[in-house]
């Protein structure tokens, strides 16, 4: 009996410890995806204001929301290691350049659209959790969105959003890698070919 | 057509064994996707892509210009209806019984009060859709999906895909109708073409700025249908899980990385 007593509680001690181990505020973390949802399609995309201040909100918006620094690296691969400190950061400037320009090219598609919230993931990472949302489509059903969240003390960042199961940062890891490995593991190539695109003139999607 | 058909799907099933038994396990890096036929699928893709960007594009640029958002979505549910029987016969095999039903019935009252599938009148009974392709059965079944394959014309596939593509086309009723006439082939053709038109439209958006913003496009189409297709059932597991994305970043003190960073 007395047995039984201890291990239940050593049991519960261990559980404890185990659950806070992986802690990750999942209220808090929807909470956080639900705000910079809004905040995009509500003071940027629906907003009535010219399409540069847009783009200055976006750019705010994405760089405190999202942990790129941290995305990048992942994105890079097994050449995060053998870059140099300065391309590392070259890497990840242009990295930021061309995804604040991508997404700001397309804010008509998601005009009067909303997304719809469905819970929580757990994710085996520590600190880390995934939020699910769907948004509507203008055929079809609507597109399934989870958000990865991750909690550093009290701040969350975005660190992925998979779009119909198709994980951003797998697809750029995929495409960077064979990117610099067909080009002889060139690192230098791959910022030249993104900063070219960051030059490029804004053409809306779909002309 | 049903024997070259099936011919087909047999083919594409052997092709499908015998590669996936010579693949080697050699990845370096976790998160890529083997790729055995790199150098034929590179010369398939680049076909494809003159296909789209000559034809398939133009025409579904066109198919837009002359039709209102209203009518692309009419015309889009008229052509998932055509595929619901194709829905049913796949759930009845994949031991879904009531599912099946369901499809069954969305297609006889879309077809008809539905005026033939233009608008939904199931859903709002209640009845809703739930689509089922022979892949998903062939996935059900413990078949494996098989190295990643780019086909002319059909573009990313695998031997499994391409195996459910094939026995997929016989459970439409524009093949029961086309079937038995002489001209059948072409009207089925011209079925095909028109459902291609309708999907492209749909992406036309999504494609270009993914060509945009590529470096290396075969990749990124690659990574994104192999990704996409991974909440596929298979014969262990029923449920959908976040498996195949929630991967280890592997990265331990980022912090301290970019600090150490800035520092220099």
């Amino acid at each position: 009996m007395k047995k039984g007593i201890f291990a239940a509680i050593l049991g519960s001690v261990f559980l404890f410890t185990a659950h806070a181990k992986a802690d990750i505020n999942a209220a808090q973390a929807d909470a956080f995806v639900r705000k910079v949802a809004n905040e995009g399609i509500e003071e940027i995309i629906n907003a009535n204001v010219s399409q540069s201040v847009k783009q200055q909100r976006f750019e705010k918006l994405f760089n405190e929301a999202l942990d790129l620094d941290f995305i990048g690296q992942f994105v890079l691969g097994r050449y995060w290691k053998t870059a140099t400190p300065e391309q590392r950061k070259a890497f990840i400037k242009v990295y930021r350049e061309l995804n604040i320009k991508t997404w700001s090219a397309r804010f008509d598609e998601f005009k009067g659209k909303s997304f719809v919230f469905n819970g929580s993931t757990p994710s085996t990472s520590k600190n880390q959790i995934f939020i699910n949302s769907t948004v509507a489509m203008d055929q079809g059903e609507p597109a399934k969105v989870v958000w990865r969240v991750k909690q550093t003390g009290s701040n969350f960042k975005i660190v992925d959003i998979i779009i119909e199961n198709v994980s951003l940062a797998i697809t750029a890891r995929n495409e960077y890698t064979a990117f610099i490995k067909n080009n002889g593991g060139n690192i230098d190539a791959l910022i030249a070919d993104l900063q070219k695109k960051v030059n490029a003139p804004v053409k809306p999607a779909g002309k | 057509m049903i024997k070259k058909a099936f011919l087909f799907s047999i083919f594409s099933l052997t092709l499908l064994f015998t590669t996936s038994c010579a693949t080697s396990q050699s990845q370096t890096d976790q998160h890529e996707h083997e790729d055995t036929l790199e150098s034929f699928n590179r010369a398939m893709f680049t076909f494809n892509y003159n296909v789209d960007k000559y034809v398939l594009k133009p025409v579904a640029k066109g198919y837009r210009a002359i039709t209102t958002p209203d009518v692309r979505t009419r015309v889009y549910s008229a052509y998932l209806n055509i595929k619901e029987p194709m829905f049913a016969a796949n759930q009845l095999l994949q031991g879904e019984f009531k599912q099946s039903g369901i499809s069954l019935s969305r297609f006889v009252i879309n077809s008809t009060l539905g005026l033939a599938g233009t608008f939904d009148v199931a859903t709002a009974w209640g009845l809703e859709q739930k689509k089922d392709d022979f892949e998903t059965t062939l996935a059900k079944w413990c078949v494996p999906d098989g190295p990643y394959i780019v086909l002319p014309f059909i573009g990313p596939s695998t031997p499994r895909a391409f195996a459910g593509l094939m026995v997929d086309s016989f459970a439409s009723p524009v093949y029961w109708l086309t079937n038995d006439h002489d001209d059948g082939i072409y009207a089925y053709g011209a079925y095909i073409a028109a459902k291609s038109i309708i999907i492209r439209e749909a992406s036309l958006e999504l494609g270009d700025d993914l060509e945009r913003n590529s470096v290396d496009f075969y990749t990124t189409m690659k990574s994104a249908y192999l990704q996409n297709k991974t909440d596929m059932p298979n014969c262990f597991n029923d449920t959908q899980t976040n498996a195949a994305y929630d991967f280890d970043f592997g990265i331990e003190d980022e912090e301290q990385t970019f600090d150490e960073m800035e520092a220099e």
